[in-house]
């Protein structure tokens, strides 16, 4: 039997989790701009090869008229002019999926700004092509690791922590990493075991780790009694059971609070019950397309956002369009440079790559027939950002009912992250609904970035000027007529909430498996401030 | 219409390349769409010389053998067609590629598989 060995890191995300360790051993999630692209233009070339193939059986199959159309996308496939317009974007550094859909659109675009009796006969086609391509290019397994295990690593791609099946338990373990970053928020929401920050760790593939959450420390071989029993995972079960409607909440001064829930994805509504929330007040779409084929990929993007739509009814959903950018990367999306939260992220990206914003609004656009949407933009900084963002709406919308699909406009709020935004609220006429992001907005105000474990002191101790911004926002929202809500961590902490509430906010949205805490907080607050009215 | 400068293909100093250009009309219409694009540039792929497009004399040539770059030219009913050749074959090119264009892409004859 090895030896007990226990390292001290810090709690990312609480409760207990064991299993062997898996040994990841490259650092994941991180934007590495390619050498050479020949190899995503090799798999374009072989999507295409494989495209052309599908098509020639059906035009044999096919007669006259059908034959033709297919002869037609056989033609304009097998054409060395294609790839010539996607291999541009490729050298930059985009995926094949991505640079396919992306030059593919502008062609369409195009076709369709014919101002001629008939520019869906000629689009239709081309469409066709596109998606016929896409379909073959996507569909890669991603890496996975044996579920139940405990995963070793620097760092964790949200990707893989999406892939990944955690019913079975097991945890994570980051030798570096910070208890602020997106993927501490990712297993927080899915309730996985997480501490960060332990050095580097001596342990062997497969030996038994405990990942203590709750401690903030992992330990190697650990002793029978330390083991966490079975029990408590199960315990863990039964709170995700749907229960019934909860109560209303009310704030001191009687007006009704809402509590919302933050997921990554649609999967997540298996361990949300629907009766204690009031909707989704943020669901992140970066990690949820986390490759460069699925943020290309319209048909699938609609469907996931129909499927937590569907799930809603009628209480509202947003959806945050992608925050690329910052520390959130994705593989093969060229022009995104890494490692700075102040760079080209959010809006910005994708402003700057319209391509990205054109597919996840006509997916939006499309999605939108179902349910209560609100699309919600990151990172905005200037007003004429949303008059860009409802522009490229107002396009794909022309053109999707062009195509004769039902589509409907929904509300386009914004993130209030960056401190200029905030001051500036009044500039802000034009965006639906305001959304406070407090998470990116501490970071920026307290000049200490989130991901940084040397200053994580400083960024804890945001809070006062946080809550100063957050009133002076609340008052000007409130006489412009805007919704405000909060879908930060600090929402999340009980200990935040009267601050919060004294500032005029009653819309919260947290985490799933912080919504029961966040619940009980916000019951006591109505409890105490109506016992201090009524004495 | 037809500025034809032809010499033997041979090597030389005084070699000059075939080079031929004429200009016509489109009449077909709804102008290029799929099933005339593929019937253009499957002919335009039958000569082994360059064969380049210009549409409204916007000075913008274009690949005649690439349906890609025709279908992006969005040629329509009285679209004015530049088609020029330059190699082996280029007048017989031009010749047989503007009859096309005359015949209206051959539209009307009921459509059969030809090959």
């Amino acid at each position: 039997m090895a030896e007990r060995r226990e390292f001290d890191g810090k709690s990312a995300s609480p409760g207990q989790g064991i299993g062997p360790a898996h040994l990841f051993t490259f650092i994941a999630g991180e934007y590495v701009p390619r050498e050479g692209s020949g190899e995503e233009m090799e798999e374009l070339a072989k999507a295409i090869d494989r495209s052309v193939e599908a098509l020639s059986e059906l035009a044999a199959r096919a007669g006259g008229e059908s034959a033709e159309i297919l002869e037609f996308q056989i033609e304009m496939l097998t054409d060395p002019s294609i790839l010539e317009m996607v291999a541009e974007r490729v050298a930059a550094g985009d995926g094949a999926a991505l640079a396919w859909v992306g030059a593919l659109d502008d062609y369409i675009e195009r076709l369709e700004d014919a101002e001629d009796e008939s520019p869906r006969t000629r689009a239709i086609d081309v469409i066709d092509i596109k998606n016929r391509v896409l379909g073959a290019l996507t569909g890669k397994p991603v890496e996975d690791f044996p579920a139940g295990s405990v995963y070793v690593g620097t760092d964790l791609a949200p990707s893989l922590f999406l892939a990944h099946d955690w019913s079975s338990g097991g945890g994570i373990a980051l030798a570096k990493g910070s208890e602020a970053s997106h993927v501490a928020m990712l297993a927080r929401a899915r309730g996985v075991p997480m501490v960060v920050a332990t050095g580097e760790l001596e342990i062997a593939e497969g030996e038994t780790l405990l990942v203590d959450g709750d401690a903030g420390k992992v330990v190697i071989d650990p002793i029978e009694s330390e083991q966490p029993s079975r029990e408590r995972e199960s315990e863990r079960d039964v709170a995700l059971q749907p229960g019934p409607a909860a109560p209303e909440l009310k704030a001191g001064d009687g007006s009704a609070i809402g509590l919302h829930a933050n997921i990554n994805d649609p999967r997540e509504i298996a361990v949300i019950d629907r009766g204690a929330i009031d909707g989704i007040g943020l669901m992140r779409t970066e990690f949820l397309l986390s490759s460069s084929a699925a943020v290309a990929d319209e048909e699938k993007q609609a469907s996931l956002y129909r499927l937590i739509l569907e799930w809603a009814g009628e209480k509202p959903v947003v959806i945050r369009m992608l925050d690329l950018g910052g520390d959130k990367q994705v593989q093969g999306v060229g022009g995104v440079s890494g490692e700075n939260f102040m760079g080209l992220r959010g809006v910005r990206l994708l402003l700057a790559r319209p391509e990205l914003a054109r597919v996840q609004a006509r997916a939006l656009l499309r999605a939108n027939v179902t349910g209560n949407l609100r699309v919600l933009l990151p990172m905005v900084a200037l007003a004429s950002e949303v008059d860009e963002i409802r522009r490229i709406f107002k396009l794909e919308r022309t053109y999707l009912a062009r195509r004769g699909l039902t589509v409907a406009m929904p509300p386009i709020g914004i993130m209030v992250e960056v401190p200029a935004t905030a001051l500036m609220i009044d500039s802000f006429h034009n965006a639906d609904f305001f959304s406070f992001g407090t998470n990116d907005l501490a970071q920026f105000l307290m000049a200490a970035a989130r991901d940084n474990p040397t200053v994580s002191a400083l960024h804890a101790e945001a809070e006062p000027a946080v809550l100063r911004l957050v009133r002076y926002v609340m008052r000007i929202a409130r006489a412009m007529g805007k919704p405000v809500s909060i879908c930060g961590d600090m929402a999340g902490e009980p200990a935040s909430l009267p601050g919060l509430l004294s500032a005029g906010l009653r819309n919260f949205s947290v985490a799933p498996s912080q919504v029961g805490a966040v619940r009980a907080a916000l019951a006591q607050q109505t409890a105490e401030h109506t016992g201090q009215a009524g004495g | 219409m037809m500025e034809a400068g032809r010499n033997r293909y041979g090597v030389g100093e005084d070699q000059v390349t075939p080079r031929c250009q004429t200009e016509i009309e489109v009449t077909h219409g709804v102008g290029l769409h799929a099933r005339p694009s593929v019937t253009f540039t499957r002919l335009a792929k039958s000569f082994p010389c360059s064969i380049e497009i210009e549409v409204n004399g916007n000075n913008i040539w274009l690949n005649g053998k690439s349906i890609v770059k025709i279908m992006g030219a969005r040629i329509r009913r009285g679209s004015l067609l530049r088609i020029r050749a330059e190699g082996t074959q280029a007048e017989e090119a031009i010749t047989a590629l503007k009859a096309l264009v005359a015949r209206d892409f051959d539209e009307g004859i009921k459509h059969g598989r030809t090959a």
